[in-house]
């Protein structure tokens, strides 16, 4: 069988604060329906290099592709529609305060890609629906528990029919009670053949799921593999010795 | 007995035709002044460098002058560069134009206040900064900037007075007039006091009403 498509590919991509580099010559690519996941310490660049992605922070260096063609990102309007085509999926769910839950998946149909309001409200309903949120469509943010606000700004991503996903530690902010219901949503886009890049310290989904993991210190993309091969034979010892710790905290894949 | 008759005839009367001169003052002031405060507080907050500025200097300068001493500049002052406005139109510009800036203040005060993830959210779905404002951060803004804003409305009410200065005859120069041919100033001061109390009262009111009607649950933190 020949070899998915690349759907997403990044070059080099380096950003600065000051005088610290938080990323460091980052390249990866990623296949049609692949799934990949960044580990690594807190502060090693995990978030900084998926912001880098959609250009919410603005690289010093580096360019990315999307299916083969380079996202000019001075340019507002290519940045605009590339952005569209990438969902992202926050940390902290980031979810519009003011609206309902099924305002905050249409908010976007309706001011961004201009559908009348009936069709976005359809739309919305659906994908609430896609992640079992069909009983609370009309709650406000506030009203809803972490996981069930995480599910919401999945199906906020989703609506606007992304290429590939970007996911922010979509379970750190959650109660463990609350993870498996983000990661079974999760594991389901998975099963559709999703694109997606998610950084996570959920080592045990990371095992079963990822295609492929990339380990992430200081900036540096240090180490990439199969799950198997980063858990069992890393090459690099600091690789080694994260993971170690790692299953200790969260525990062996399950 | 004489006193009714006094009240009755000559002070309501004019005191009534001061009263809609001071709404005719009070309501377009309002707007214009909420709708500059909106559209300075977003360029303080989200304008390029050059606007932010520009933006600062207004209201430096209309929030540090007197709101009487711009009054004369409206009305007295520009006529010697061959700019005229009636004395109506001098005082809604400088009603507006003051307010606006104590406005802009409120404005830029919720604006700051809106969480920053929300708007990394907005871009990520491909919103324009001027439509992730429009939609994602005013929205919120406005209804966390509402109670200031009530409160500036109701001081506009209680400054209008200064439009007599100028010879806009509105309530308190009516109640001047009708008092200095009289010499009962405490009966009719006292009079046009209650109008405004009864003007500000109203206005608390209404904003209080548009304050929870646009409440959202879990939004006031």
């Amino acid at each position: 069988m020949s070899e998915k498509k690349v759907i997403l590919r990044a070059e080099n991509l380096t950003k600065r604060y000051g005088d610290k580099e938080v990323l460091k010559n980052a390249s990866f690519s990623i296949r049609e329906g692949e799934l990949k996941i960044l580990i690594g310490p807190s502060g090693g660049g995990k978030s900084t290099l998926l912001q880098c992605i959609n250009f919410l922070v603005r690289p010093e260096a580096g360019r990315v592709w999307l299916d083969g063609r380079e996202v000019l990102y001075h340019r507002k309007r290519e940045l605009y529609a590339y952005r569209q085509k990438v969902g992202m999926i926050f940390q902290d769910f980031n979810l519009f305060d003011h609206l309902t839950a099924v305002g905050n998946v249409e908010i976007a149909l309706i001011h961004v890609r201009g559908m009348d309001r009936e069709e976005a409200r359809t739309r919305a309903s659906s994908e609430l629906e896609r992640v079992g949120l069909r009983e609370h469509m009309e709650k406000y943010p506030a009203q809803l528990s972490g996981g069930q606000k995480q599910r919401v700004s999945i199906a906020r991503a989703l609506a606007m029919d992304p290429v590939v996903m970007l996911l922010d530690e979509p379970t750190s902010a959650l109660d463990p009670e609350l993870i498996s219901e983000v990661l079974s949503v999760i594991r389901d886009l998975r099963a559709n053949g999703m694109t997606m890049i998610m950084s996570t310290h959920q080592i045990g989904f990371a095992g079963e799921l990822a295609d492929e993991i990339l380990f992430m210190e200081d900036g540096v993309i240090v180490e990439t593999g199969s799950p198997k091969k980063l858990f069992s034979q890393a090459e690099c010892q600091r690789t080694r010795e994260f993971f170690l710790k790692i299953v200790e905290i969260y525990g062996e894949s399950r | 007995m004489e006193e009714l008759f006094f009240i009755q005839n000559d002070v309501a009367p004019a005191l009534w035709k001061g009263l809609l001169v001071s709404i005719r003052l009070i309501v377009p002031s309002a707007v214009f002044g909420l709708v500059i405060g909106v559209f300075v507080g977003v360029l303080r907050v989200f304008g390029n460098p050059f606007l932010t500025r520009l933006a600062d200097l207004y209201v430096a300068l209309f929030r540090g002058f007197p709101l009487v001493v711009q009054l004369f500049i409206w009305y007295f002052g520009l006529p010697h560069i061959g700019i005229y406005f009636t004395p109506y139109v001098a005082s809604v510009i400088a009603f507006s134009l003051c307010s606006g800036a104590y406005h802009s203040e409120y404005v830029r005060g919720a604006l700051l206040s809106i969480k920053r993830g929300q708007m990394l959210a907005a871009k990520s779905l491909g919103f324009s900064k001027i439509r992730m404002i429009r939609h994602v951060v005013l929205p919120q803004a406005v209804r966390r900037a509402l109670p200031g804003c009530g409160n500036e409305i109701i001081y506009l009410i209680k400054y209008s007075s200064l439009a007599y200065m100028i010879t806009c005859i509105e309530l308190t120069g009516q109640g001047k007039i009708i008092a200095s041919e009289t010499f009962k100033y405490t009966e009719v001061f006292m009079i046009v006091g209650a109008v405004y109390l009864v003007l500000t009262s109203a206005a608390a009111w209404g904003l209080h009403r548009l304050e929870a009607r646009v409440r959202i649950p879990g939004f006031q933190h």
